[in-house]
């Protein structure tokens, strides 16, 4: 409470406090006979800018720092590896598709099927519902995503027909890599609004590149799947099962790598390196860094009600 | 205060006599309107004045004496002095010049015994030590009040004041403003007859007044309508802007009409109208076919631009059909077309401005067809303007709040994003086609608004510019007047001060703004920027904007 009345209500008084020091120090010889308060309120014989030699003492540095242990990072770190990883997974796909080894049937079946086991596991796993959200709801989605996928799947594949192959892969590329940096890792359900999209434009994209339209509509779907709803279960499964949650980051990194390698190699390698770099060196970057981590805090902070305001708020 | 006595140019070398004008009540000021000359009977000039007075109800009265010294006429001064006694007034001013001098002096007399004010035969102190006089030589124009009684000096009296410089077509005038009555209340009833007739239920219909507005014939004629109502009410004009207003009606009106007659002299020879009918239909054919050829262009690789083959291939489908159609309607029309022109033509004696209208109506009829493909093409590209940036809120996780005017952030559900993003997709990738189509009519479009909006804006010209007023500012400079200028005539040591008062005409530019009739603005209300604006989003730009468009 003392701190709020001497500093006001505003950020302006950070910018002041070098004035207020240099007061302090430029001027040792004010009159001591009626102590300095440190109120505005009250008409004092110092300058405005006046403050005594207490003022650092209320200093206190890395307040709300947090001390990380490495293994916990390591396993959070696992998310964003997956994520690399459901990405490199979707262009494994793309490319078999585009060379014609994959049958959209055979991409589909096992997209069905995929749907189902997570579908299942989702609910297994129970957990709070969204609000309003029945199994009814659930199959209205599904069915809104599959028509609309369906019905536009023939103007999605004519739709890059005249805009040549190079400047489809750079949009699909910087659309992926946009998913990648906006992706919400903190808080991956829903998925945030800009990383989703990105990445439905970027395989879009790259769906309309295939030679049919049920290929369009089988690689829309997948990227459905991909981004849309398995970071929905993966999020349920860090919530209620911590346990099996690296273990499922784990398997699908290593099926990005996987099937990243049975295309090219070299890829494969550098993605397990990414990776490696990601999960174990990146976290080792974090807690060195959070050594040297310095912050202040002190009366010049902007105030903060503690006090409960919520029987003002009807 | 200082005595300002202004004083008629063209009494200058009058000869001697008594000084009639009046006093300006408050101002100490006095306006000298005329010069009596001898010989005269005082009883004479009271009874003039008198009469005069009633007649024009100004003021009048005798100011004082005037001398112009001329060899025989010596020892006058006793005999004006004695003058003073016999018209009583309360100041009584002594004007005389004097040989081979150009100014004159002064000398106030005042009635109640005091001492002359001049001292001796000078008026000093036109310094400013208070009883000073200042001489303000002005040219006389039209007084009023001694007009009244023009009689060339064949009265009772001798007068100089301005004479105007003849009088002789009064005669016609007076004749002319004699027939102009019976002629404007013929007018007027032949006017209510045709106003009564266009407020008919018959032609109040929505839709016809919806074409009626758009047709630019009807809009000149309801002008013209209004301007001839304002010219032929029979009631005097009240203010000098009003008398203006009609005047400047009434010329433009009759120049507009022999430009008329003259543009039929010219159409209706030769065999002109029936030449301009058969160059016609194919003109209209070969604009027809521009455009196939155009839009088969547009349905390849246009410019090298790759558009959506598909979209593409519809939209020049849609665009070449519509031709089609227009091509059979011209075909249909084309026998008529002659017959239509030779009446259409007779519009030209209403007045050249019918003709350009009519001509503006028939170019907006023969391009209908790029009309259409204008508004098709806005729309679709509005649509997807609008689309698109909606969607591209929801792309970026992002809503318009309607109630507060801004963008908010929105967590949309799966299914929206999914659609969005599809939806957003698909008209990104087909934005270019439309564009490129809109871009192309939109070209077309304001070529032919381009040239729609010089004939109005020459229209526009003929109806509102001043003739009237421009001639009068040309021949008669002083009637327009925006204000006066001194200039010093003479000023000698021991002298009245004498000025020069000249008027200052208007400014032609000044006289255009002024006494412009105001007519309908055809000019675009947009500026540019609000017009590129609109051009960008795809919003009709003309005509045919809703008035009341809706706002939030």
């Amino acid at each position: 409470m003392f701190r709020r009345d001497w500093t006001g209500r505003n950020p302006v008084s950070k910018c002041i406090i070098g004035s207020l020091v240099m007061g302090a120090d430029s001027d040792p010889g004010a009159p001591s006979a009626v102590p300095w308060r440190k109120v505005l309120y009250e008409r004092q014989p110092f300058p405005d800018n006046y403050v005594d030699r207490r003022f650092l003492e209320e200093l206190r540095r890395n307040v709300g720092v947090r001390r990380y242990r490495y293994w916990p990072v390591v396993r959070e770190a696992g998310l964003v590896t997956q994520q690399l990883s459901c990405v490199a997974a979707f262009l494994t796909l793309w490319w078999y598709m585009y060379q014609g080894q994959l049958y959209p049937f055979t991409l589909l079946l096992a997209g069905l099927l995929c749907a189902l086991l997570g579908y299942g596991l989702y609910e297994a796993l129970g957990g709070p519902r969204t609000e309003g959200r029945t199994r009814l709801a659930d199959l209205q989605s599904a069915a809104i995503f599959l028509a609309f996928t369906f019905g536009f799947s023939p103007v999605l594949k004519t739709l890059t027909e005249s805009v040549s192959t190079d400047t489809v892969y750079a949009m699909s590329a910087l659309m992926l890599l946009a998913h990648l940096v906006t992706f919400p890792y903190a808080q991956p359900s829903p998925p945030g609004s800009l990383s989703l999209n990105a990445a439905l434009f970027g395989s879009v994209c790259l769906a309309s590149r295939l030679p049919g339209a049920l290929h369009t509509f089988a690689m829309v779907t997948c990227a459905l799947l991909v981004f849309a709803l398995w970071p929905c279960l993966l999020h349920r499964l860090r919530d209620r099962a911590p346990r099996g949650f690296p273990w499922a980051a784990a398997l699908v990194s290593l099926g990005g790598i996987g099937g990243l390698a049975s295309q090219s190699p070299g890829g494969a390698v550098l993605l397990a390196l990414a990776q490696l770099a990601l999960t174990l060196l990146c976290p080792l970057l974090l807690l060195w860094l959070q050594e040297h981590k310095d912050n202040i805090h002190g009366p010049w902070d902007e105030a903060e009600i503690h006090e409960d305001l919520s029987r003002f708020l009807q | 205060m200082v005595l300002k006595i202004f004083f008629p140019r063209c009494c200058n070398m009058a000869d001697s006599g008594l000084l009639i004008g009046h006093w300006l009540p408050g101002q100490d000021s006095a306006v000298v309107l005329a010069v009596v000359h001898y010989p005269f009977i005082p009883g004479q000039v009271k009874r003039y004045l008198s009469q005069l007075q009633n007649e024009s109800r100004v003021e009048l009265a005798v100011l004082g004496s005037w001398s112009m010294p001329k060899e025989g006429q010596e020892g006058m001064e006793s005999f004006l002095r004695d003058l003073s006694t016999i018209f009583p007034r309360g100041r009584w001013l002594q004007l005389s010049r004097e040989m081979g001098k150009r100014g004159f002096t002064c000398q106030v007399v005042h009635r109640d015994g005091e001492l002359p004010r001049g001292e001796g035969e000078n008026c000093k102190g036109d310094n400013g030590d208070g009883g000073g006089v200042i001489f303000i030589h002005y040219d006389q124009r039209k007084s009023q009040p001694l007009f009244l009684t023009d009689k060339y000096d064949d009265g009772p009296l001798k007068l100089t004041h301005w004479q105007s410089e003849g009088r002789e077509a009064s005669i016609i005038v007076e004749l002319a403003k004699q027939a102009s009555v019976p002629l404007c209340l013929l007018l007027t009833w032949l006017l209510s007859l045709w106003t009564w007739l266009c407020s008919s239920r018959l032609l109040n219909l929505p839709p016809v007044r919806l074409v009626s507005s758009k047709l630019s014939t009807c809009v000149q004629l309801s002008y013209r309508t209004e301007h001839l109502q304002t010219v032929s009410s029979p009631k005097r004009a009240l203010g000098h802007a009003e008398f203006m207003r009609k005047a400047n009606i009434f010329v433009s009106f009759f120049v507009d009409v022999a430009l008329g007659l003259l543009l039929i002299s010219w159409l209706y020879r030769e065999n002109r109208i029936s030449r301009l009918a058969n160059t016609l239909v194919p003109v209209a054919d070969r604009v027809a076919k521009e455009l196939q050829e155009l839009l088969q262009w547009l349905m390849g690789a246009p410019a090298g631009f790759k558009m959506n083959r598909a979209l593409d291939e519809v939209l020049g489908r849609f665009f070449l059909y519509h031709i089609h159609l227009w091509i059979s309607y011209i075909h249909l029309m084309s026998p008529f077309i002659e017959s239509l022109l030779w009446y259409m033509g007779l519009c030209a004696c209403l007045g050249l401005t019918f003709a350009l209208s009519v001509l503006s109506d028939i170019v907006a009829l023969l391009t209908f067809h790029i009309y259409c493909f204008y508004v098709y093409g806005a729309r679709l590209y509005c649509l997807k303007i609008y689309g698109l940036s909606s969607l591209w809120r929801l792309f970026r996780g992002k809503k318009w709040n309607v109630l507060r005017q801004r963008v908010d952030s929105c967590s949309y559900d799966l299914d929206q994003l999914f659609i969005g993003t599809l939806l957003f997709t698909i008209l990104l990738f087909l934005l270019p086609t439309t564009a490129l189509y809109y871009l192309v009519f939109t070209l077309l479009r304001l070529v032919v608004v381009l040239f729609q909006g010089l004939i109005h804006l020459s229209v526009d010209f003929i109806n509102s510019f001043p003739l009237f007023a421009m001639g009068l500012r040309l021949c008669r400079p002083y009637r327009l007047a925006e204000g006066v200028k001194f200039r010093v005539l003479c000023e000698e040591p021991g002298k009245p001060l004498h000025l020069l008062m000249e008027i200052n005409p208007l400014q032609y530019g000044s006289v255009l703004q002024w006494y412009r009739t105001p007519t309908y603005n055809c000019y675009p209300k947009d500026s540019w920027a609000a017009l590129c604006k609109k051009l960008f989003v795809g919003e009709l730009v003309y005509p045919w904007r809703q008035k009341g468009t809706k706002t939030d």
